[in-house]
This record gives C-alpha cells, sequence and structure tokens, in this order.
C-alpha cells in the first residue's frame, strides 16, 4: 500500500524530474527494499533517478518539506545494509548520473559523477598510464559515490591507501538542499570537511561529483602466491612480512573452503589441499622488486611455504586477482547462504583472530570459510548456512557477533570497510564509550540538524537501543 | 604571542578535563599550548585566556612495532617521537619543522605536512586514533588502532587540522612506516619559467618515485644548503627527491638524470643522505621562518591551486613583489612565499577566483592578524564549520578567535 | 498443464537461493548499463521473479515490463560469481507466464505478429526467402538502397519495417546445400552440420563457408535431411511446445552413432542445441541430452580440432564481437579469436564492452526495438573505436543488426562471420573493405 502521506510528493518528484525517473508502484518498490544485506528489509515509498545534482538538491528539498527521509544508493552491493530504507521514505538512485567529466592527467585528476562505476574509471584510463587506486571486490559493479560513502578498500589498499586517500575535491548536496563543493584544492583555512564526508555512508550528505586523484600504474609487478600447509603459518609469514618492513602491494588470504569455491567458479588451478593461500603483490620500479620477491619468499618459506609460484604472465595475473576479487560471491556455490564478515585486528593479531575464528565456528557448529585483506589485519570471515534451517541461521548470527566481539577484545573493530549500516549498529556501543558517540551524534547533526538523511544507520539511536532481529 | 593570563601544566588527562571543565563553567577562553612554535599561525587572539600546556602528558603510551602503530601522548615532541620509531627502524614520513619542540599534538591540530606529502600525504593520513576533550571538558575517543577502520565518523580527521577550536588533543594513534634505507636530492637549475612547468609536466609522467618536487626560487635560496648559488641565468631549482633501498634510489637517480636529459635538463647536485639533510630540513621550515629569516613587514603565505597551475602561481607571486622567496610543493600545487603582509589581499582574491585560496601561515608579531587577514573569505560549508564548532565548543573557549568563532550558537 | 496458482511457482526453487543478492551482475547487464533502474537488471529480475512465483506479489503490467526487457544474453551468468543460471530462471519464468495469461485468457494469446511472422515463418527457412521476395525485388531493381537512405522502410508499419531493413544487401548466396561433403586429405573427423532456419535463409553463404572450413581441416560433413529450426525463437517468445517439437525432429534427425559432432556456426542456435536436454523432463530427455552433449559450435570444434592454418594473406584490421549466446552462454570466447589470429596479415583488435549484448538477442530487436537501438548505437561506438575495417561475429542475429546499423550510418565497415573470413583465407580472396580504415 502507499502511505497516502507520500501521494502529493510523489506526484511533485513526478512533475520536477518526469514520470520516468520516479516509481512509485509497490511492485516497482519491492527490488529497493534490500541491496547486498539481505536479512532486514524495507520497501521505501519513492526510488528517484535525477540526472543532475539540481535535480538532486530538488528532491532533497521536496522531501523536507513533506518530512521523508532520504536514502542514496548507488550499485546497491553494501553488504551492510548502507542502502535499506529504514523507515521508508525517498531512494535516490546515483545510477542515472555516470558521466566520466573530465580526465586531467596534467593534474593527476579525474572528475566523475557519483553514479560511475568504479572500474569504468578504470577502463576509461587504459593506456594513460594512470589508475584510480581503490578497488574494492565490488568494483565491477560498485559506484565510486557508493565508495566514496562507505570509504572503501580492496586488496592494493595495503600500500595505496583507502578510497579517502584518493578523494581531492566533491560535490554534495547537503540536508538542507544547499550544494557544497569542497576541493579538487585543498583549502587549508576551515576544517577537513571532506575526510568527514568520505565513509559517512550517506548520512551527512549525498555525494553527487568526485574529483578523484589518479596513481601512476607501476612500473612492473610480481605477483606471488605462497602455498601453505596451514593457516597459522600463513598468517605468521604474513605478520612477518610487514614487521620486517616490507610493504607489499597487496597481502591476501585464502583459505581451504574459499579455495574450493574459487577453484569450482574460475578453474585457476589452485592446489584443492592447500590450508591456505597467500597473494602477495610487490610493485614498483622494476629495480627493487627481485630484492622485494627474495625477501618475501624468504620469510614464507621459513613459515613452511609448500610453494612460492609467480604469476606467468598479465593474464595470470588478472585471473588470480579475478579469483581473490570473486571469492566471496564463488560461496555461492557452496551454500545456499551466506553472511560476510568485516572484522579488523591488529596486524600481529592475525594469527590469533583466524584461530579463534576456526573455534568460534567449531563451537556454534557453524562452517567459516576465510578471505583476508591480511595485511591490513582485516579479515572476513564467511559463515555458511541454509536459511531454511532456523536453528542454523541463529547459531550463524551468534558466532559471527562473537567473531565480532573477539575482533574489539584483540584491540580492533568490527568494520574495516563495509561499513556500519544497520547490520553493525548493536557494535557501537561496544566499540565506542558514550562520550565517543555523542562526539559523533554531534557531528551528524551539525549537518543533518532534522536527521532526514539516511536515517537508522552508523549510529545507535541515543537510547542505546536500535531497529535490529 | 598569547594573551594568556595564566598557564597550568596538568599531569594527566583527566586533570586537562577538569581544567577545561572549570573554565568552561566560567566562559574563560583556552589556549592549548605545545611546542609553541607555530603560534604565528592563525590569527592573533586578543582575550586573555587559561594557557593550557601539554607538557605533562609526553608518555608513550604504547608501541606494538610489528604492527606499525604507535600511540603516544599529545605533549611528546617529533624529536622523540623518531627516535622510539628509528629504534625499530620505522619512521613517520610526514615533515615538521623544529621537531625538537614541536608537539604531536600541535603538529596534528594544525595538520602538518611538508615537502614529502607528494609520496606520502600529510599527518591527515597517518593519524588512526586519538583522545579529545571538547569544549565542555568531556574527553572522548575516535577512531581505533588498526590501520583500517570504517567504524562510525572519521573524528580523527575532523580534529587534525582543527587547531584546537573544537578540543585539545591529549593522545593520538599513528600509522607508520618503515624508515627508507637511503633518500636523496637532486636538483636542477631552472633557466626560464616555461622549462618549469615543462620539467613538472614530465615529472607527472615518471617512472621514478619522488617523495618530493620541490621549485626554490627567491633571494631565501640564494645559497641554498648543500646546493651553493644558483647558476646564472637560472630562475629557479628544481629538486626531487627519493627514497628506498640503496639500489631503488640509485635507479631513481639514473633515470631521472635520462629522463631530463631528453628535456635538455642536467642535474647540477645530487645529494645522498647526509648530505641532503640540510636541504630537507630548510625545505621543511619554509612555512614557518624564525623572525630571524623573514624580511620586516612579511608573512608567509600558502597558497593552493592546482599542480598544472604553480609556475603560473609562482610567476604572478613574482609579479607582484619580485623579490619574493618561494618554494612550492609542486607536485602538490603548495606555493609557499614570503610576501610583504600587504600583497596578501590582492594576491588573495587572484587565487579565489581559479578556485585557489591563500592563507597566511605565518605573520610575525606587529603586522595584522584578524579571522579575516589570516583566513580570507570563509571557505565553503562554512556554515557546517559554525554549526560544529557551536556542537563541540558551545561557550567558544578553545581557541577563542584564532579561527573558528562560536557566535550565534543556539 | 499448470495447475500452479503463480507463474513460475514451478521453477526449482534452488534456483532462486544460488542468488546471494551480492549485486555483481548488475554492471554486466546492457538494460540496467542504460537504464540504472534494477528492475531492470538481472539480480532485480531475478528477485521479481522469485517474489511473483512465491506469491508476494502479482504479476502486473510493470513487471512483466522489466522482464520482457531482458535480453536473455545471460551477460549475467557470466559476471555471477555464484553461479547462478539465469537463463534457467528466465526462459521458464517466461514460459509460466504466457501458460498462465492464456489460461486466464486475460490477453489474446499471441498477437498477430507473432502468431504469423514468428512462429508461421521464422521456423521455415524456404518461407524466409518467399517472405523475403519483394524485398529482393526492391534490390534487383536498385530502389531498396535509395529507400533504406531515405528511411521510406519506416513507412511500413512498425515491427514489419524493422524486419524490412534488417535484410541485408544481396548476396551469392550459392546453391541448396548436399546432403554430404567429403574431407580434403586425411580425413580427421566426421561431423554432421545443422542448418537451421534464419541462417539458411539468409547466410547460406556462410554456411557454404563453415563447409569448406571443414573439408579444408579433413572434416567429412553429413548434411541430415528431416532437421529443422533449433526452436529458440518459440523457446523466448514463450511457446515451449512449439520448441520441443523443433527439437525432437531435430534430435530424431541426427544418427549420433556415426558422427563425432554435431556442428552448429550460430551462436544463438548452438546454445538452445545445447540447451535441449534441460528444458523439458519426459521420455524422451535422455536422448536430447545425447544428443545435446555432441553439439559443439563450429569456432570451438576446430579449435579443438588443431586448425590447417590458413595460407591466404588477408591485409586488414578485425575486430570480433562476442555474441551473447556464444560467449555468455556457451562460454565460447578464446576459441574465435585463437582461429582468426592464424589468418596470416590479418590484424585483431579487442572490442570495448565486446560482452555487451548488441541488441539483436534473438527476435529482440523485433519486439523492443527502441532499447535494441540504443544498444546498437553503442555497439557501433564501440566498433569504430577499434579503427577495425572488418567486424566479425558469430551469430546471424548480430550479424544483421550489426549489417544494418552499418548500411544505415554508412559505416565504412565489413561485417563478416569468422568463417566467411577463414574460408577468404583457404581460398586466398579478399573481403571487399574499404580503403581508408574507420575512425579510431
Amino acid at each position: 500500500m502507499i502511505a497516502t502521506a507520500t501521494i502529493p510528493l510523489l506526484r511533485e518528484l513526478r512533475r520536477r524530474l518526469g514520470a520516468e525517473n520516479v516509481l512509485g508502484a509497490p511492485s516497482e518498490l519491492v527490488v529497493y527494499e534490500c541491496d547486498g544485506f539481505t536479512i532486514e528489509k524495507n520497501r521505501p515509498d519513492a526510488v528517484v533517478f535525477p540526472r543532475s545534482t539540481e535535480q538532486v538538491s530538488e528532491v532533497v528539498k521536496l522531501c523536507a518539506r513533506y518530512g521523508a527521509s532520504i536514502v542514496p544508493r548507488g550499485a546497491g552491493t553494501s553488504l551492510a545494509g548502507g542502502c535499506l530504507p529504514v523507515g521508508g521514505g525517498v531512494v535516490v538512485m546515483l545510477t542515472r548520473m555516470k558521466r566520466i567529466l573530465t580526465i586531467d592527467l596534467r593534474n593527476r585528476m579525474a572528475v566523475v559523477e557519483a553514479g560511475v562505476p568504479n572500474l569504468e574509471l578504470s577502463r576509461a584510463l587504459a593506456g594513460s598510464g594512470f589508475h584510480f587506486a581503490p578497488d574494492p571486490s565490488s568494483q565491477t559493479a560498485s559506484t565510486i559515490g557508493g565508495n566514496v560513502a562507505t570509504n572503501a578498500g580492496g586488496p592494493h589498499t595495503l600500500k595505496y591507501g583507502v578510497t579517502l586517500n584518493h578523494v581531492l575535491g566533491l560535490e554534495a548536496v547537503l540536508a538542507d538542499g544547499s550544494v557544497l563543493q569542497i576541493g579538487p584544492v585543498p583549502d587549508p583555512a576551515g576544517l577537513d570537511l571532506l575526510g568527514v564526508l568520505v565513509g559517512s555512508e550517506g548520512t551527512l550528505a549525498i555525494v553527487t561529483k568526485v574529483w578523484v586523484r589518479l596513481t601512476p600504474n607501476p612500473e612492473d609487478y610480481r605477483t606471488l602466491r605462497a602455498i601453505f600447509t596451514s593457516v597459522d603459518d600463513a598468517t605468521n609469514a604474513i605478520s612477518d612480512i610487514i614487521a620486517a618492513g616490507i610493504l607489499p602491494a597487496a597481502m591476501e588470504l585464502m583459505d581451504q573452503g574459499i579455495i574450493a569455491a574459487v577453484e569450482e567458479a574460475y578453474r585457476f588451478g589452485f592446489p584443492l589441499d592447500a590450508k591456505a593461500i597467500a597473494v602477495i603483490e610487490v610493485d614498483g620500479p622494476a629495480a627493487g622488486l627481485d630484492e622485494q620477491e627474495r625477501r618475501v619468499e624468504t620469510i614464507c618459506r621459513r613459515w613452511n611455504a609448500r610453494e612460492v609460484l609467480r604469476a606467468a604472465d598479465p593474464r595470470q595475473r588478472e585471473l588470480l586477482w579475478k579469483c581473490r576479487k570473486m571469492a566471496v560471491g564463488a560461496v555461492g556455490r557452496l551454500s545456499p547462504s551466506y553472511c560476510i564478515q568485516d572484522g579488523v585486528v591488529p596486524r600481529t593479531r592475525l594469527p590469533h583472530i583466524l584461530r579463534r575464528i576456526a573455534e568460534i565456528g567449531a563451537k556454534h557448529r557453524v562452517r567459516i570459510v576465510n578471505v583476508a585483506h591480511a595485511g591490513d589485519g582485516n579479515v572476513h570471515p564467511i559463515l555458511l548456512f541454509d536459511e531454511r534451517d532456523r536453528d542454523e541461521v541463529a547459531r550463524v548470527l551468534e558466532a559471527g557477533r562473537e567473531v565480532l566481539a573477539e575482533c574489539i577484545a584483540s584491540g580492533g573493530s568490527v568494520t574495516a570497510e563495509h561499513g556500519i549500516g544497520v547490520e553493525k549498529l548493536d557494535f557501537m556501543s561496544r566499540l565506542f564509550a558514550p562520550a565517543d558517540l555523542k562526539a559523533m551524534r554531534r557531528l551528524r547533526e551539525a549537518f543533518d540538524p532534522a536527521g532526514r538523511l539516511n536515517p537508522g544507520k552508523l549510529l545507535p539511536s541515543e537510547c542505546g537501543a536500535s531497529a535490529q532481529t | 604571542m598569547l594573551p594568556l593570563s595564566e598557564t597550568v601544566t596538568p599531569a594527566d588527562r583527566n586533570e586537562l578535563a577538569d581544567r577545561v571543565r572549570r573554565a568552561a563553567e566560567q566562559g574563560q577562553p583556552v589556549y592549548p599550548l605545545g611546542g609553541g612554535t607555530n603560534l604565528a599561525y592563525g590569527a592573533a587572539p586578543s582575550e586573555p585566556g587559561l594557557g593550557l600546556s601539554l607538557a605533562g602528558l609526553e608518555r608513550l603510551v604504547d608501541y606494538p612495532a610489528r604492527d606499525l602503530t604507535i600511540t603516544v601522548e599529545a605533549g611528546m615532541t617529533l624529536a622523540t617521537l623518531a627516535e622510539h620509531l628509528a629504534a625499530e627502524g620505522q619512521q613517520l614520513p610526514v615533515d615538521v619543522p623544529y621537531p625538537d619542540r614541536a608537539t604531536v599534538g600541535g603538529a596534528v591540530a594544525t595538520g602538518a605536512g611538508g615537502p614529502r606529502q607528494y609520496r606520502w600525504g600529510t599527518l591527515r593520513d597517518y593519524v588512526i586514533g586519538l583522545s579529545a576533550v571538547d569544549g565542555c571538558g568531556t574527553l572522548f575517543s575516535a577512531g581505533g588502532r588498526v590501520v583500517k577502520n570504517a567504524a562510525g565518523y572519521d573524528l580523527c580527521r575532523l580534529l587534525t587540522g582543527s587547531l584546537g577550536s573544537l578540543a585539545v588533543i591529549v593522545q593520538v594513534t599513528l600509522m607508520v612506516k618503515p624508515r627508507p634505507q637511503c633518500s636523496a636530492l637532486a636538483a636542477c637549475p631552472i633557466p626560464d619559467w616555461d622549462t618549469a612547468e615543462h620539467l613538472l609536466a614530465g615529472l607527472v609522467r615518471t617512472q621514478t618515485l619522488p617523495s618530493a618536487i620541490e621549485l626554490l626560487a627567491g633571494p631565501a635560496w640564494r645559497d641554498a644548503p648543500s646546493l651553493g648559488p644558483l647558476p646564472a641565468g637560472a630562475v629557479a631549482w628544481l629538486a626531487v627527491g627519493f627514497e628506498g633501498t640503496d639500489a631503488e634510489v640509485r635507479w631513481m637517480l639514473a633515470r631521472l638524470r635520462a629522463e631530463w636529459g631528453e628535456t635538455g635538463a642536467t642535474v647540477a647536485a645530487t645529494l645522498l643522505d647526509r648530505q641532503a639533510d640540510p636541504l630537507w630540513k630548510a625545505l621543511t621550515e619554509f612555512r614557518q621562518p624564525g623572525p630571524e629569516r623573514i624580511a620586516d613587514g612579511s608573512c608567509a603565505a600558502e597558497i593552493r591551486v592546482l599542480p598544472g597551475h604553480v609556475v603560473e602561481t609562482v610567476r604572478r607571486v613574482l609579479k607582484i613583489d619580485g623579490i619574493a622567496s618561494i618554494l612550492a610543493h609542486a607536485g602538490n600545487g603548495v606555493v609557499l612565499a614570503h610576501i610583504p603582509a600587504a600583497a596578501v589581499a590582492g594576491l588573495r582574491s587572484a587565487f579565489r577566483a581559479s578556485g585557489g585560496s591563500l592563507v597566511v601561515a605565518s605573520a610575525p608579531a606587529g603586522t595584522t592578524r584578524d579571522v579575516a587577514t589570516v583566513w580570507g573569505p570563509p571557505p565553503g560549508g562554512w556554515t557546517v564549520m559554525q554549526a560544529l564548532k557551536c556542537r563541540f565548543d558551545p561557550k567558544g573557549i578553545l581557541n577563542r578567535g584564532r579561527f573558528l568563532v562560536a557566535d550565534g550558537c543556539r | 498443464m499448470s495447475d500452479l496458482k503463480n507463474p513460475g511457482e514451478g521453477i526449482d526453487f534452488g534456483l532462486f537461493l544460488d542468488c546471494v543478492h551480492c549485486g555483481l551482475c548488475t554492471s554486466a547487464c546492457p538494460t540496467y548499463t542504460e537504464l540504472g533502474d534494477e528492475n531492470d537488471g538481472p539480480r532485480g529480475r531475478v528477485y521479481l521473479m522469485r517474489q511473483v512465483a512465491e506469491g508476494r506479489l502479482g504479476l502486473d503490467a510493470r513487471i512483466r515490463k522489466h522482464l520482457d526487457l531482458c535480453l536473455d544474453c545471460r551477460a549475467c551468468e557470466t559476471a555471477c560469481p555464484s553461479g547462478v543460471h539465469y537463463g534457467r530462471l528466465i526462459e521458464p519464468f517466461r514460459l509460466a507466464v504466457e501458460e498462465a495469461e492464456h489460461q486466464r485468457s486475460v490477453v489474446k494469446r499471441y498477437d498477430w505478429f507473432r502468431q504469423l511472422v514468428l512462429f508461421r515463418l521464422f521456423p521455415y527457412a524456404n518461407r524466409i526467402r518467399l517472405a523475403m521476395t519483394p524485398v529482393r525485388w526492391l534490390q534487383r531493381l536498385g530502389i531498396y538502397g535509395w529507400m533504406e537512405r531515405l528511411g521510406l522502410f519506416k513507412l511500413v508499419p512498425g515491427r514489419l519495417g524493422h524486419m524490412v531493413t534488417l535484410v541485408g544487401p544481396l548476396v551469392d548466396q550459392g546453391p541448396k546445400l548436399p546432403k554430404f561433403l567429403p574431407a580434403k586429405g586425411r580425413r580427421r573427423a566426421r561431423v554432421a552440420f545443422f542448418v537451421g532456419c534464419v541462417a539458411e535463409a539468409m547466410f547460406r553463404h556462410t554456411h557454404w563457408a563453415t563447409l569448406r572450413v571443414l573439408q579444408e581441416n579433413g572434416c567429412d560433413v553429413l548434411i541430415p535431411e528431416g532437421q529443422g529450426c533449433c526452436g529458440a525463437i518459440h523457446f523466448h517468445a514463450g511457446s515451449s511446445d512449439g520448441a520441443r517439437k523443433l527439437a525432437d525432429a531435430n534430435v530424431a534427425a541426427f544418427d549420433l552413432a556415426e558422427i563425432d559432432a554435431v556442428i552448429v556456426n550460430h551462436g544463438g542456435c548452438g546454445a538452445m542445441l545445447k540447451e535441449y536436454g534441460l528444458h523439458w523432463h519426459d521420455d524422451l530427455q535422455p536422448a536430447r541430452r545425447r544428443f545435446a552433449e555432441k553439439v559443439k559450435d563450429i569456432n570451438e570444434f576446430l579449435d579443438q580440432l588443431g586448425l590447417v592454418p590458413p595460407s591466404g594473406r588477408i591485409e586488414a584490421t578485425a575486430t570480433y564481437h562476442d555474441a551473447c549466446h556464444l560467449g555468455h552462454a556457451q562460454k565460447v570466447r578464446e576459441a574465435p579469436r585463437r582461429l582468426l589470429a592464424q589468418i596470416p596479415g590479418l590484424a585483431l583488435r579487442e572490442l570495448p564492452e565486446t560482452e555487451i549484448c548488441c541488441g539483436s538477442a534473438g527476435t529482440y530487436n523485433l519486439n523492443q526495438p527502441a532499447m535494441a537501438q540504443r544498444l546498437m548505437r553503442r555497439k557501433l561506438e564501440n566498433i569504430l573505436k577499434t579503427g577495425a575495417q572488418i567486424v566479425l561475429a558469430s551469430n546471424a542475429g548480430c550479424l544483421l543488426q550489426i549489417g544494418r546499423e552499418v548500411r544505415q550510418r554508412r559505416a565504412p565497415l565489413v561485417v563478416l562471420h569468422p568463417m566467411d573470413l577463414l574460408d577468404m583465407s583457404y581460398r586466398d580472396a579478399k573481403p571487399a573493405i574499404a580503403s581508408t580504415p574507420a575512425r579510431r
């Protein structure tokens, strides 16, 4: 049923944006009731497809007049429910704002609309000698606006940093409909609003345009895969590589369970009996690569790596990265449903957290497979289940909670890159003291006093309770 | 330089919070004090208030070296921090002037970033956690001790570079890096400005990995440390810094020579490790010159433009003041100029129009230093910044009159 | 047969559960890429179908519109890490929808266009050829060319007009195909050739080229009688029974015992033949499955057999477009590229967005001309970016669709099947390429 109150809002939206840019019928709204996180669902009251910043601003002003909340959405690949229309409201799709406006190599910068898929920018840069460094595993689909909203990471975060390190400027629509431009030239006369907006999960403003930094392609790569006979050996080797002062471009871990899924999907030729594989890439001037490769290999061998192999050619490297990036989705082949977690611990705690994850899985009789941006201490345990088995679902939720609690206890955090969304609201008060949360709340109020931008996300409500399952 | 009615040195963060709370109750301005190396930055306050020294908070809290993170109290000097890190073969790759006196808290509050920001970024990119006391005297923390964290808002970013206007920083957790085996600076005299732009544009595509790309002009560099006098006919030095293993640095120096050779430019000086230190130091300190190093009535202006506009900017500055001393972190579009205070307003409007900005980074005592002169017209998002000020420091006691003002808070 | 309440209720529910809702498919979907609405993307469509199948949502005109807009190009299957068999969801779902609507008599079962053109005309090569007679006469009289340029075919009503413009210029199609052609040189394999309907009517010259290439590669080729249309047009338009009858006729026509493979040279037909074993659950299913297992795309077959390298030089730049039903449905991508790379002198350039549908998609260009046109324009832009003089595709629909756009835009491009070009190289013939390459 359409809430009666939204009918005039819908009419107004259609008048301003054109009927072809507004959805209001329940049968067309249903696909917007969730994103990559499906445990909670709620249907929005309307979905709009603005084509310009001015239209986004108009929508925001209209919503303000009608008291409707606003949920910005890109490709909808959030794994934390970042696009869930909590309590309905208007979903603002940025997918029709997908122009690459400028590529300016002299200033190592590109200007894109928020709806441009991450990989599309890199494709447009092919042959230029530059790339856009953030490479979340969702990069084929996820939008740059979405990457900004979640401060997305990815394997190459280890050396190149997260999205924030690659954003020079933003154009964003604030809660009152006004348009703010920050950058691309940094202005020291003021607070770092750019740093605050990146990663704010659409709760402070709707990002419509992004000035991104372009990174020169490294002269050369060495992409290694080290095959280990125990997870412990692999995590110890990774920890040692960091401690030895080597800075690989990426250092990833896949355990036996995930290797099986990936192998089925992409037939790379991974040994199925390996307990863990570390994918380690070093890059930079060719002059330094032999040395780095040798040091990495020595440490892996010291931790009993059975084999350390180098990707034979660019094609094999590409397939190797595809395997790693598609690993999570490939888990769909192992079980009907899964829940992917996103914990992070200080890097030396990596062996510890993976041991604990295994113990927690055993304790709750839940099968857990692991991928990890291991060099950053960022683990992605994936808990497998069948959503039709209610008892198993309960055990999975409990095991997931226990894994995150263990991350906190190890000095880490409950999310490194997926964001809090609705999924992890409950953990905020375990991670932060009331005064810390209050400081965050003040920040939110300064931007959006009425709390209409992506409500119900990122911060638990004041009394500490949240709308959780 | 600050109108201090009294100065206290709390022994720990709780005492410090108490002190701020009491000041808030009385509406007394509070001026946090670090090493006092950058007091010439920001507007000069007029209201007398409480000097809050961080000298009592200088402990090393935690240094899990193998995690490449370190947690220290805000009053620790950068030199002490560097010593701790060096013992483990690590470093914080952010250049801060006068490290013997400058404190970690002060560097974070001013958002430090020097020549090496081209490769390594600024301090903003290294603060992963902090604790601070807001304008009500409430202690809060942000971030954590992991290098990647997406939980909640990034208050570390909010406070880094906030010039103590929202909260007093009491503790900081930093991400650190392995210390490079070797560093070098290669310099080339520039015959004219078109060549400068040509070489700078070429460096965008270099196969080397420069840590710094610096353009040096004017009397301050007439006898640049270790470089000697600028050859006759040249307008500036272009210096490129490298860090890495011995093999990498050697290769990058050779590669740069080859790349420049194709354009006819020659490397006149190559400074390795220790030899380069005095020049690195001069490049770092230029933004905050001591009074002995700046002409009477001059100030240090920090101009920000797109990297492609650096040369044009330098020329514009020289047109207004032919004997200005200039240092550009050219790869980042930062142009620092020692110019007469009277020239600030004119230059500022010129750069504003093209999306650039100008702030007075350092002005000697005696010059006018009100908010408008130092910062210029309000930047984008000013209303949000004011709203933030009202929420973190509703009485407006923190660094009153220096940066953000709490006028009109509800 | 259905007494099921909701369309799609009979679909194996496990196929829906394969979708983990990650959304990585969206950017691979041509209609989502164009429209940005998740209702027009694979994840959204799977979600809609599941809602309808579960009875949570009634099938309304809006949902139909989004599902009808699907090209069934299956690019999403390539993108999906979780292994969702999208084709096995949308195809039975469409059949179920047709059936349900037929039973409820809510709408006419099929409109005149479907009834007449799709079902009565298309499956039969001779009828297609007959139907094309007026057009061919216009061509012989030299009128077609200027009618096309003046856009006069727009005066022909609706989808019929679109069809008319698809018909390419006259080419010598060669004589009727024989029943048998012997291998040249040492015999390496014995195969049977699948002829099809549209392909036979409009691309008999490509059939001849394919047969000659097979001979050059040491293959005895049988062309069994009694075979006909593969049934894909019926199946995708919602007529399961019609498709099954055609399938069974084909299964009966080929004597699998005496051949190494059933060779098919158009991706759309090949994908259908390879899936015969999946669609109908009855006594004949095992026979259909055995047949399907023997089906090989010509590119795939020659690549596996090992191509006898052709020697005729073709000094030209070419680009290869991946037909959806060859690339996405059959996963044959590298084989045609490897074959073409062996033509001396030929420079092969990668086509940007090669994995995105050209808009032909079986009869899609007839039913959804607006979207088909958008996609075609996008495709041609990409082709022109490569600077190629020849564009190659291994599917009749793509060849027709790209061919029309090339003619209408007067792009300096020759549109060919890979077998056409290979055959030329064996015969030392040259394609009629423009002297100036297309703009880069």
